[in-house]
């Protein structure tokens, strides 16, 4: 079984550097880090076993406020779309929910270390991640990136992006098209909120994110960007799917159904519009009209 | 077909370590390797100027603290204890974030760019923070000068500052050697929080390879041997100072 100390960062660090460890098998150091990794490999589908075992779901969600994940300023419990959507799964697996805060520069390592079993996290799918993580193949939404600037701002397309500094989080999947297809200067911040007081910083002259859970509500809701405007369309517009670590098949196995069911009832429309997400994704209501046909 | 022999050789890199199970393709892609190179350079760049502007800073924060000024003493004092006790990072923050954005801000009102960049933010952050420990460390040079040396410097009819100058600080700075080699040390591990505000140094560099390859171990691989040797070539030429200003007769070989 595979076993997790989420103390601290240093220790996850090293059972990661454990894991990886493995591969370094003909490198002296790491031979006896490899023999502890060894005893400890997992069998057909630890992350499904653990679960059960624990009696918990550990979701890493990114709760950095917004519709998608924020703390409740009342309780200091997280809420939001990803958190109910993770909260269900742990309902219908009957066991408890666990939030695990991850950012977007450090998730996949969050759950690479075992401190998170599972992402819902607004990390859509690229072939990339599809390539060292399983996922859970329905997706549960659709997000893009739109770019917000300055009202004022000379910039109207992305094309306008040429040769100019855009600020972005660390690990953002816009990166690469913003350079290979716009010819854009990607500055990766930790997170969003650093990226955007860079961009009021006049540091960039854009910043790129995500549009529904991020720019979209910042732009209609907050005061302090009534001066910004949003640039589109969408950028790389990929289906949001819950991550687990690779060859996670049972675990994989047992959520898809569970997607597929909250697609076919139309019980994801109602948790965005619960959640104040809008405008409503036309993705949802596409997928919901979908699998509306298929039997449950 | 001629291939270049640096092609050559990263692929023949390349090929090696993959027999070991890493994964640094990274490096046959021009639009990942350049970045590195040239993050590579950066930090080195960044230690080299926080060195110099840090030292520049310990001295001037010294001097404060030793003014006969009270109120300039006393700014200094706090200036000290403020940066001593609060992380860099958050200092970074504030300056970049905050104190930036501010500056901005005001400038715009009256149409003019702010000529700060976040890499000026870095040295100067970095510097102060830096500055302050020198400080520290200098004053305790300042303290180990013997009192004699000092009376028989005021007989000679030095007044304060040549004193300061032309005795006590050439003393104290030799006995503050270590001390300020260690910050020195410090200094180049520290530049690392570049990477928090987009500073394209090896950290910023190498963090945005691996949120797109995975190769995270890879690369902390080469961050380590490149930190190392940097931090071991500062503590060399600490060393090397340390011998050339040895006092003879004065402490151990």
């Amino acid at each position: 079984m595979r076993t997790s100390v989420p103390v601290f960062p240093a220790i996850d660090f090293t059972l990661n550097l454990i894991d990886r460890g493995r591969r370094l098998a003909s490198l002296g150091v790491a031979v006896m880090l490899a023999c502890t990794a060894a005893m400890q490999t997992a069998h057909a589908d630890a992350t499904l076993d653990h679960i059960k075992q624990s009696g918990a779901l550990n979701v890493g969600i990114i709760v950095d406020g917004g519709h998608f994940g924020s703390l409740d300023p009342a309780t200091q419990q997280p809420l939001g779309f990803n958190v109910d959507l993770a909260a269900e799964l742990a309902r219908r697996l009957g066991v408890k929910l666990n939030v695990v805060s991850v950012q977007p520069s450090t998730r996949v390592q969050f759950l690479q270390q075992g401190k998170a079993d599972i992402l819902i996290a607004n990390m859509e799918y690229t072939a990339e991640r599809g390539a060292i993580l399983d996922y859970v193949p329905t997706p549960y939404y659709r997000v893009g990136g739109v770019a917000i600037v300055p009202r004022d701002s000379p910039i109207h397309t992305w094309e306008d992006l040429r040769g100019k500094p855009v600020c972005l989080s660390q690990g953002s999947s816009y990166t690469r098209p913003l350079i290979e297809q716009y010819g854009a200067v990607p500055k990766g911040f930790r997170g969003a909120s650093e990226s955007l007081l860079a961009l009021r910083g006049h540091n960039c002259v854009a910043a790129v994110h995500d549009a529904a859970p991020l720019l979209y509500p910042l732009l209609r809701e907050n005061a302090e960007w009534r001066d910004y405007r949003a640039i589109g369309p969408e950028l790389i517009p990929a289906p949001s799917v819950i991550w687990t670590r690779k060859g996670e098949h049972d675990t994989v196995a047992t959520l898809d159904p569970i997607v597929r069911d909250w697609h076919r009832t139309g019980w994801l429309i109602q948790v965005e519009a619960k959640n104040g997400v809008a405008p409503p994704s036309p993705a949802l209501l596409a997928l919901h009209q979908q699998f509306e046909k298929a039997s449950p | 077909m001629s291939v270049h022999p640096v092609a050559l050789l990263l692929h023949g890199f390349v090929d090696a370590t993959a027999r070991l199970g890493l994964d640094y393709r990274f490096v046959l892609s021009d639009y990942e390797l350049e970045p590195f190179l040239q993050g590579a350079l950066t930090t080195v760049e960044i230690a080299f100027l926080t060195i110099v502007c840090s030292l520049a800073a310990g001295l001037v924060l010294l001097s404060m603290c030793r003014s006969r000024h009270r109120l300039l003493a006393l700014v200094a004092r706090g200036f000290i204890e403020l940066t001593r006790n609060t992380p860099t990072l958050i200092q970074l923050y504030c300056a970049f974030l905050v104190l930036n954005m501010l500056i901005t801000q005001a400038l715009q009102g009256s149409g003019i760019e702010n000529p700060l960049k976040p890499f000026v933010w870095v040295v100067l952050v970095l510097s102060l923070h830096k500055g302050a420990f020198h400080a520290e460390a200098l004053r305790a040079g300042l303290d180990a000068v013997p009192k004699l040396t000092l009376e028989g410097a005021a007989s000679l009819g030095f007044d304060r500052r040549t004193l300061l100058w032309r005795i006590q600080l050439p003393l104290a700075l030799r006995f503050a050697l270590p001390a300020l080699t260690n910050n020195m040390v410090e200094l180049v591990k520290a530049s690392a929080i570049a990477s928090a505000i987009a500073v394209g140094d090896i950290t910023y560099a190498s963090i945005m390879i691996w949120t797109q390859r995975d190769n995270v171990l890879e690369l902390m691989i080469l961050i380590l041997l490149f930190f190392g040797a940097l931090t071991l070539s500062v503590h060399i030429a600490g060393r090397w100072i340390e011998q050339r200003l040895r006092i003879p007769g004065y402490g151990h070989q």
